[in-house]
């Protein structure tokens, strides 16, 4: 048992909701993730004994979405978006640029596990391209040495807290629209919605 | 859904029901669709796509995969269409980019799918130029199976079959994308009874066998179709030789019992034919040790002993694994024997070695069940022994009429392993320790409402050595009175049934050990047998066999039984005879011959009849086809007796169904209350396995299982620990099984340690919290 009572009740809540137990995996896993940073094989175990399928069914659902993380990721997570219209609005010259400042190729962790880079697809921010994310809070309209500005930040000040707001202020641009949504956690039930990897409760 | 529709395939108007694949459809006409992913035994995804045809709609044409598009009225297809072709090819070169190429290494070449329908469909050249991915190869899954990653074109065959088929999902695609690879979890491997029809079904070489890999390309290969004769279900096999070897075993298709699939002990168990411990000339036993001797002497020894005893009781201890032919010859002699002058009546007795044998449900009140009314039944009543370890296949056949609705009932403390798949378990609230029922089936709300007036297909048998026969009457009974039901007896040991049906008298070991008498003179016959270390009566037969005159084995090794044998006469295996042999649905089917018989073995009744012979009693048969031409005359449906010339047939290719009365004498044990339960696992230590190297390790873990207050009673929480009874100390795994009832411990009797054990005893746990801990054996 590597859950704690807690946790276990809450992902016993959460499988309540729906009419088929291995149904609840997306949530539980997202508890994992909330736990660990990422999904170890401990959790894996508690998952499938919760649901009552095999360890590699959990495994395989785990690692089919990338934002279900295999590995520990570091204190900051750098997603720079390369789809179509960030491309056109000079992506490339960002993902360089935070390549260059990082030092990592994607999916990679910095041995001091302060940042872990990726490139992504469309993150849904077309209309402020190009749009990157710190621990999937987005930065619209950044610009190569913006981003290089943000990723000094991040390495001299280590915020405890990532708000896209205040990023968007300081190192962003043009924003497609005001975003609303307040509680990420979930907005209609009690199953963990997306969450940010451990900056979420203290926000 | 049966109504028949027409659809035009190339401009042929054909005919199909409506509701039906259009890849089987066309299949069934004779069009061939090339496929991989697409099996008739699984429910199709679409994932190969190489199954494009073209269809009209009213849009135009389109390309459709016909895997998952359903015949329609009127549906007009095309499969050699210019645009279908050029999809095939596209789709090919794309399987392709990731595919090593490594044919002239890789064991499927020559009967592969993907090599194959590249020659017949695919582009000829690839504009591929990257580098191909790379995997560490082979990474072993289980024991006895072998994974080359990056062979694999993702045709999801070996995980929908561990996830519809065998229910043991425990390999998944991981990853996605180029990414995506087939693997297991970490620690936790393929472990299944029936992995081995992965391999089988794997279209390309991404999926091998221990036992197989790198021993011999498909083209060296002799092939003959047979039976199988591990378990009763009798499923369709394939022998595969090379050079007078036996190389592999593959599933038939056989509608009617197993559908393509074998458990891993039906396919892999052969290793043993060329194992250099196996007995291949005659040895007689001179104080310690055995001298080989010919077969004349042998048999002028038996003769003048038999004279030399005067008028000793003749006892034949007889296996599952003879054919019909065997039984047939040795019920023969056994009745001349009692009719003849060296004996006096009633001195020679058949006793087949099953400990869960009884009279069965052979009355004609009983209607017999095959394995379609299973699919046809809405309700599936069992209680007997534990069905997936000990008839695998029929397991798949519950699982598969689940699937489609009928219902599951299951009672008893045995079969706890598919009480996942049951709508109803009556345990410990219902069945007693002793197995009795403690309620009358018709107060069982949930029970009677799905039996009374349904289909019913009930297996029914003792589930243990202890059970009174009664208990199962009054189910049996009831369910007879309020339902249509259809019964299968649940004997599970090879050709049970077809020892049933050939000899006229069988007896069970409970007879053998208070019938035997050591003031008597006594010679025993023990024909492919080894009840001192598998039966719950092997302490008592052991003493038996000391205590005897004169014991002869037939068999193919030296093990427990037959290192007590005075004359051990070595006999031929699977693929080395030629006979029949009957299933539980009695249905009868063929065993064929595709070896030679090795060393200086002969076929049990050539020494039978050799014998009899010799003692001036006149039968002659040259061949298993005049043996098979007297026994089938007692079948009763004369219209399709199982003669050779006719089980030859393609249209009873599969067997045909007949029936003999048949006539069982067993008592109940007069002992009950037995606090350990002996159950038989589909691995063991028979001789035949541990002389199979690529399956012998997976009968070697000896454990046994309790619900956690037992264990607690017992002051057990690790996982480990020994087994003590007396002298004999087993360091054991322990499981914990919560279905179990209070007190009861469940225990393998068929591996090593255990024969030693008496169940109706009392015994010790102790848990082991270190390795000193564990005793030593």
């Amino acid at each position: 048992m590597t859950w704690d009572s807690k946790l276990i009740k809450k992902a016993e809540e959460i499988i309540k909701l729906y009419p088929q137990k291995r149904s609840a995996l997306g949530p539980l896993l997202y508890l994992a993730q909330n736990k660990e940073g990422y999904i170890d094989d401990d959790s894996v175990v508690e998952i499938s004994n919760l649901l009552g399928i095999t360890e590699v069914q959990v495994r395989s659902v785990a690692s089919f979405y990338t934002m279900y993380k295999q590995e520990p990721t570091g204190k900051y997570l750098l997603s720079v978006c390369k789809s179509i219209s960030c491309e056109i609005n000079n992506s490339k010259e960002v993902i360089g640029g935070i390549k260059e400042f990082t030092g990592l190729s994607s999916n990679e962790t910095d041995p001091e596990k302060t940042f872990t880079f990726e490139e992504v697809e469309c993150i849904g921010a077309c209309g402020g391209a190009p749009a990157v994310q710190v621990n999937y809070e987005t930065i619209e309209g950044v610009t190569p040495e913006k981003a290089l500005d943000l990723c000094k930040y991040l390495k001299e000040e280590e915020p405890k807290v990532i708000v896209a707001d205040d990023l968007q202020e300081k190192f962003g641009g043009i924003k497609s629209f005001e975003w609303a949504i307040e509680d990420n956690s979930g907005t209609s039930t009690t199953a963990p919605g997306f969450q940010i990897i451990g900056t979420a409760e203290e926000n | 859904m049966s109504e028949e529709i027409k659809f035009t395939v190339n401009g042929t108007e054909l005919e199909a029901k409506s509701g039906e694949l259009l890849i089987e459809a066309c299949e069934n006409s004779g069009i061939h669709i090339p496929r991989f992913c697409w099996h008739k035994r699984l429910e199709p995804v679409g994932m190969c796509r190489m199954c494009l045809v073209e269809v009209e709609t009213p849009r135009g044409k389109a390309l459709v995969p016909s895997c998952t598009t359903e015949i329609t009225e009127d549906l007009v297809v095309d499969t050699e269409s210019e645009v279908v072709k050029k999809a095939q090819e596209g789709i090919l070169e794309f399987l392709l980019i990731n595919h090593p190429l490594d044919c002239p290494v890789c064991d499927k070449a020559g009967e592969c799918p993907l090599q194959d329908q590249t020659m017949a469909y695919g582009p000829g050249e690839s504009r591929f130029v990257e580098e191909k991915r790379h995997f560490e190869k082979p990474i072993p899954i289980s024991e006895i199976i072998l994974l080359d990653r990056e062979r694999c074109i993702l045709c999801a065959r070996c995980t929908r079959f561990s996830d519809e088929i065998s229910g043991d999902p425990l390999i998944e695609f991981i990853q996605r994308g180029n990414k995506t690879e087939v693997n297991t979890f970490p620690n936790e491997p393929f472990r299944s009874y029936f992995s081995g029809n992965t391999v089988q079904i794997c279209p390309v070489g991404a999926l091998t066998s221990t036992s197989y890999r790198f021993k011999a390309r498909p083209w060296d290969l002799k092939s003959i179709s047979s039976t199988c004769n591990c378990c009763s279900v009798g499923c369709s096999i394939e022998l595969n030789t090379s050079q007078n070897k036996m190389l592999r075993i593959l599933g038939e298709d056989n509608e009617f019992t197993n559908q393509g699939w074998l458990s891993d002990k039906g396919r892999y168990n052969f290793d043993y034919l060329h194992s250099e411990n196996r007995v291949l000339n005659i040895l007689e036993k001179n104080d310690d040790s055995f001298n080989e001797i010919s077969t004349s002497e042998a048999i002028k020894k038996i003769t003048s002993k038999v004279k030399e005893l005067k008028n000793p009781n003749i006892k034949f201890l007889i296996g599952s694994h003879s054919t019909n032919e065997e039984y047939f010859v040795i019920n023969q002699i056994s009745n001349h024997l009692n009719k003849d002058k060296f004996l006096s009546k009633e001195k020679s007795n058949v006793y087949f070695c099953d400990d869960l044998l009884s009279r069965g449900y052979f009355e004609e009140k009983y209607t017999q069940a095959t394995f379609e009314d299973l699919d046809k039944s809405e309700t599936i009543v069992l209680w007997s022994e534990d069905i997936k370890d000990n008839l695998p296949v029929l397991y798949l056949r519950i699982k598969k009429a689940v699937r489609n609705g009928a219902k599951l009932i299951v009672f008893g403390h045995t079969n706890t392993a598919i009480a996942g798949l049951a709508d109803f378990y009556f345990g410990k609230d219902v069945v007693s320790n002793n197995f009795d029922l403690m309620l009358n089936p018709a107060e069982l709300k949930d029970f009677k409402n799905n039996v009374e007036g349904k289909r019913v297909t009930a297996i029914v048998g003792k589930a243990a050595v202890s059970q009174k026969k009664e208990s199962l009457d009054k189910l049996v009974d009831y369910l007879n009175e309020i339902s249509e039901l259809k019964l299968f007896n649940s004997f599970s040991k090879g050709n049970t049934f077809g020892a049933l049906q050939n000899i006229h008298e069988i007896k069970g070991l409970n007879e053998f050990s208070t019938e035997f008498d050591n003031e008597e003179k006594n010679i025993v016959f023990t024909i492919g047998v080894n009840p001192v270390n598998s039966s719950y009566f092997g302490k008592a037969i052991k003493e038996n066999l000391i205590a005897a005159d004169y014991v002869i084995s037939l068999d193919l090794f030296i093990n427990d039984t037959t290192e007590l044998a005075d004359l051990i006469l070595p006999t031929t295996s699977l693929g080395e005879k030629e006979g029949t042999i009957t299933n539980m649905e009695m249905r009868v089917m063929k065993q064929n011959k595709i070896l030679p018989a090795p060393g200086s073995t002969l076929s049990e009744w050539e020494y039978l009849i050799g014998i009899l012979n010799a003692m001036g009693i006149n039968i002659e048969y040259k061949n298993e086809i005049e043996i098979n031409a007297d026994l089938v005359r007692d079948y009763s449906d004369k219209e399709s007796l199982p003669t050779f010339d006719n089980l030859n047939k393609p249209s009873n290719l599969y067997g045909v169904i007949n029936t003999k009365p048949i006539n069982i004498t067993t008592k109940d044990l007069k002992k009950q209350d037995f606090p350990l339960l002996m159950v038989r696992r589909l691995y063991g230590d028979s001789s035949t396995q541990i002389n199979s190297p690529s399956i012998s390790m997976l009968g070697s873990e000896r454990f046994i299982e309790l619900n956690s207050s037992t264990a607690e009673k017992y002051g057990i929480s690790s996982k480990v620990g020994n087994f003590i009874q007396g002298s004999n100390s087993i360091s054991i795994k322990i499981d914990i099984n919560n279905l179990l009832p209070d007190d009861l411990v469940i225990a393998p009797i068929n591996r090593r340690g255990f024969e030693n054990i008496d169940p109706s005893k009392d015994f010790e746990i102790t848990e082991a919290r270190n390795r000193e801990e564990l005793s030593v054996n």
